[in-house]
This record gives structure tokens, sequence and C-alpha cells, in this order.
């Protein structure tokens, strides 16, 4: 397992992906640190806090995109492996090895861009809250892991690259905002009084909305975690950021399962 | 030994191949060939474990191609038609882990590039490579270690005449080894030169299979060992076309073929 994770490290390492990745991230992290209080007449650098929560919004949107996208190519590239599959090794370690070497890639693009934004904010405005930063951190790996197996599932499921980028792109709306304007219309919907479990359930279901409760609350950014959010806090108490992680778990190890799955049991 | 059973595979309706059932045996080479679309491929990426069988049976050194298809593949060698890796694969890369996945020592992959000639090259990509290089060091990577059986579907492709040459010794030191070597071709002269035994496919199905002299008298063309290239384009489109008319007489089995 070890030589084909590190034969697909070295692939996923030679292309620009990772360093656009990474320059991108560190770009837009600086950017929101410095410029998030320029509404207010104050051009300077926010606290690990305040960037957080900023960065928060950013990572949920751009890392599963991201992550949908690279995910699905590579599930598709997996069909033009006739070479591999004809050695002697499990097809699903072939699965499991590329979903290994773009984690640990896109993982140490978003450490740098992310660290980059760290370090300066930590130098400018001091260290204060800086484990909200590093939960952050976790946050985003966290998402990546799930929406990378997802992608990888998408394409070995699609074959064609086209299709597979098409399926991503898809997926990444529907989990970014499609169940968002879902739980809205739920809301307006039901009657009043309590729906704290369907909301919970919908967390769960999908793991950009279940990352960001993640995230705020770490954070403790109980005013603005939303309705899921709240409702999951109420349903689970305690326990909800330990749900939402291994809801996170599931969501990384069940698209895994199913894509390896599927490529062993198909023709290539 | 490769020993194929009835072995029959359909793509979207369409018979790719029917019923075919060889043998091969240690030390033996066997030839398949036919007009494109025969079913060559098919036959060599079901051994390989690439496809799947729809019917029929097929083992590796005595191991299900299906039920046992990861012991199966570790005692065959495989070189597919395309290439099989992404182009932006790093040579050295690819024998690293060729080294790693059939436990040999990591001076191998030095080994197989050298014997290649394209050492120098290790440190460049496949798509970087010509297509000649491109071959012989997919054709160097695929056949290190000790393997029982070998695949190779159209192994001189792309090649000049003394990559061909490379491409028939490799063959040949495999075939001395004692390894079972089934090779798909549109070569006739590789044919020729070095197949004990050669199946026609036509449409899927093995219209004839034997040794060359067999083929010729099946044929009704004159043959004789000292010019046994010669004819074999003769051969071959005299058996491809009645194979077509559907002359199921021609079926001709010799030896260990089932």
């Amino acid at each position: 397992m070890t030589g084909l994770v590190s034969f697909e490290l070295s692939g996923a390492r030679r292309g620009r992906t990772a360093w656009v990745f990474a320059a991108a991230f560190a770009a837009a992290s600086l950017t929101i640190a410095v410029v998030g209080l320029a509404a207010g007449g104050v051009i300077t650098v926010q606290g690990f806090a305040r960037t957080s929560v900023s960065l928060l919004q950013l990572v949920l949107w751009v890392v599963p995109l991201a992550a949908l996208l690279l995910g699905a190519v590579a599930g598709a590239e997996c069909h033009d492996l006739e070479f591999l599959a004809g050695l002697p090794v499990p097809r699903q370690r072939i699965v499991l090895a590329r979903w290994a070497a773009w984690f640990i890639t896109l993982a140490a693009a978003l450490l740098v861009g992310l660290g980059a934004a760290g370090v300066v904010v930590g130098l400018a405005a001091g260290g204060a809250d800086a484990p909200r930063y590093l939960a952050l951190l976790v946050v985003a790996l966290l998402v990546l892991a799930a929406s990378l197996a997802l992608g990888l599932w998408l394409g070995v499921a699609a074959r064609s690259r086209v299709r597979a980028i098409a399926l991503a792109v898809v997926t990444w709306f529907v989990l970014a905002v499609g169940v968002d304007l879902a739980a809205i219309a739920v809301l307006a919907l039901l009657p009043p009084g309590p729906s704290g479990w369907g909301l919970s359930l919908l967390l769960l279901a999908d793991p950009v909305d279940g990352a960001r409760a993640l995230g705020l609350g770490l954070f403790q950014a109980d005013v603005v975690a939303g309705p899921t959010g709240a409702a999951l806090r109420r349903v689970l108490g305690g326990w909800g950021a330990v749900v939402l992680v291994a809801g996170l778990g599931l969501w990384t190890a069940v698209p895994l399962a199913l894509a390896g799955r599927r490529y062993a049991g198909r023709d290539l | 030994m490769i020993e194929l059973d009835r072995l029959s595979k359909s793509f979207g309706g369409r018979a790719a191949l029917a019923d075919l059932s060889a043998r091969v045996a240690p030390g033996e080479v066997v030839a398949l060939v036919g007009p494109n679309g025969a079913g060559k491929s098919t036959a060599l990426r079901i051994l390989a474990g690439i496809l799947r069988p729809d019917r029929g049976s097929a083992r590796i050194a005595g191991h299900d191609i299906v039920r046992e298809s990861l012991e199966a593949r570790k005692h065959l060698a495989y070189l597919p038609q395309r290439l099989g890796v992404p182009a932006s694969t790093v040579l050295w890369d690819l024998a690293l882990l060729v080294c790693r996945v059939r436990g040999l020592p990591l001076e191998a992959a030095e080994t197989a590039l050298e014997s290649a000639g394209l050492l120098p090259r290790a440190g460049a990509s496949l798509g970087e490579l010509s297509g000649g290089q491109r071959q012989r060091a997919m054709l160097a990577l695929a056949t290190m270690g000790r393997v029982d059986a070998l695949l190779l579907d159209e192994p001189s492709i792309n090649l000049d005449a003394e990559g061909s040459e490379e491409v028939r010794a490799t063959i040949r030191e495999a075939r001395d080894r004692g390894v079972a070597v089934l090779f798909a071709s549109h070569h006739l002269y590789d044919v020729a030169a070095l197949a004990d035994r050669i199946v026609v496919l036509v449409d899927g199905r093995a219209v004839v299979q034997g040794a060359l002299p067999d083929l010729a008298r099946a044929a009704g063309v004159p043959w004789t060992e000292a010019s046994a290239e010669a004819p074999i384009e003769r051969i071959y489109r005299v058996l491809v076309a009645r194979g077509r008319a559907g002359a199921a007489e021609l079926r001709l089995i010799r030896g260990d073929a089932a």
C-alpha cells in the first residue's frame, strides 16, 4: 500500500494544482484577514477569532469544490490504469492510494495557504484565540477528506472525465447551497414547534453543512451558527461536535468503500 | 500455464469473444492473430483481470482469473496495448512501484531500465519518451521478476526494426525460462518467427488454431520451413476470409489446444 501511495503521491505532487491551491488560499486568507474590518473605516489585520469565522465560509465554499473536482477527475482516470490493474494489487487499493495521495497533497497545500495567513495574523494581531484558527484547520481537513472521497466515487462511477466533472459541480451546488435552501423551505413550511431532530439529521446528510456547524461550534460563535446549528446543540448537547466529526468520518469512509467496490467489480 | 475454457465476452449485445478455448504450456509461445475487432485484446484483457468474462473460465498457473484474481496476477505479466498509466508518470517511479508490488529488490528497477537502454532517461515522464522508447520501457517493466505467464498485446507496436528484434529476444528469453507466452500481433513476421502455435480469431471466434504448417495445410498454401515468413500473409488472408464466410471445417485442433 505504501508503494502505491508514494507512486500516486509523486504524480499528484508533480502537477501545478497543489501549488496553485496553496497560493490561492494564502492570498484569499490574507485578504480576508486584512480587509475584513475595512467596512468599519479601518484597514488592519483581524485577530484569530474574527479571521477564523471569516475564513470558515471561504473554506466551506472552495475546499469542497476543489476536492470534488480533483477527486472526480482522479476517479475517472482510474479506468485508464490498465497497467496498474494488471499488477498483483487489489483494485480497491488503487482507489484508496489515489485518495490518500490527493488528500496528503491538498492538505499540505491547505496548511501552507492557511499557515501563511496564520503567521501574518499572529505577528500583526497577537496570538490570542490561536486555538480557534487551529480548529478551522481541522474543519478544513475533515471537509477536504469527505469531499475528496465523494468526488472519487463520482469519478469512478461516471467513468468519463467530462461526466465526472459535471457530476462534481452539481454535487457541490447541492451540498453548498441546495441543502441550505431545502432547510429554509422546510422551516418555512413546518408549523412552529420543535424541528430539532429533522434539522440535526440534515446536518449529517450534508458534509458541508455539518462542517459549518462543527466550525462555528468550535469557534463558540453561537450567534451565527444558524438554525441547524442551534437545533443540533439543543438535540445533542455537548456531543454535537463528536457526532459531526463522526458524520464527516462516515462521509469519507462510505464513498471510499463504494468507489473501491465499484472499481473492483467492473470492467476497465 | 495459461488455460482458457470456452471464454466468452459481449459488449452491448455484440459478441467480442465466443467460446475461446486454448492452452499455453510452460515454455510455449502462442500468437493470437486476426483483423481489428477479432477479440485478441479482449482475450488478453480477460486473462489479465481487466475484464470479467460473461461465460467460461480461465486459469493462470492453476489459479482461476476471477475467483483467485490476485493470486493469478502474481503469476502473470501483462503489457496492454494502451499505455495503461498516466503519460505524466515518471519512468523511475513506475519502476519502483513494480519492484515494490512484486517484492523485488530496488536494483531490479535499475537493471530493467538498463536492459531497455533507458536508465539515463529514468527521470523522464512517459509522455516525454518517443513511442518506441515508451514501448521498450513498458515491456521491460512488465517483464520484471519471475512470472509463469506473459501476456503481450501488440508488443511491437510503434517499434522500428531494432526495437522489434528486442521484443522478439525478450519473448524468446521468457520462453527459454519456461514462461508460457500468449501475444496478440498484427506483425505476421513476429508471429511466424516466434509462435509455436497460432490462434486465428475472426469476429470473436477461433476459426483455426495450430502450428504454422498445419495452418498452411488448412489454407491450402504450400509451406516450407525455410521460408516460413513468406507465405504467412497468404495463409492468414485465406483463413480470415474463410472464417468470415463461416467455414466451420477449418477448425483445427492440434497438440495441447482444447
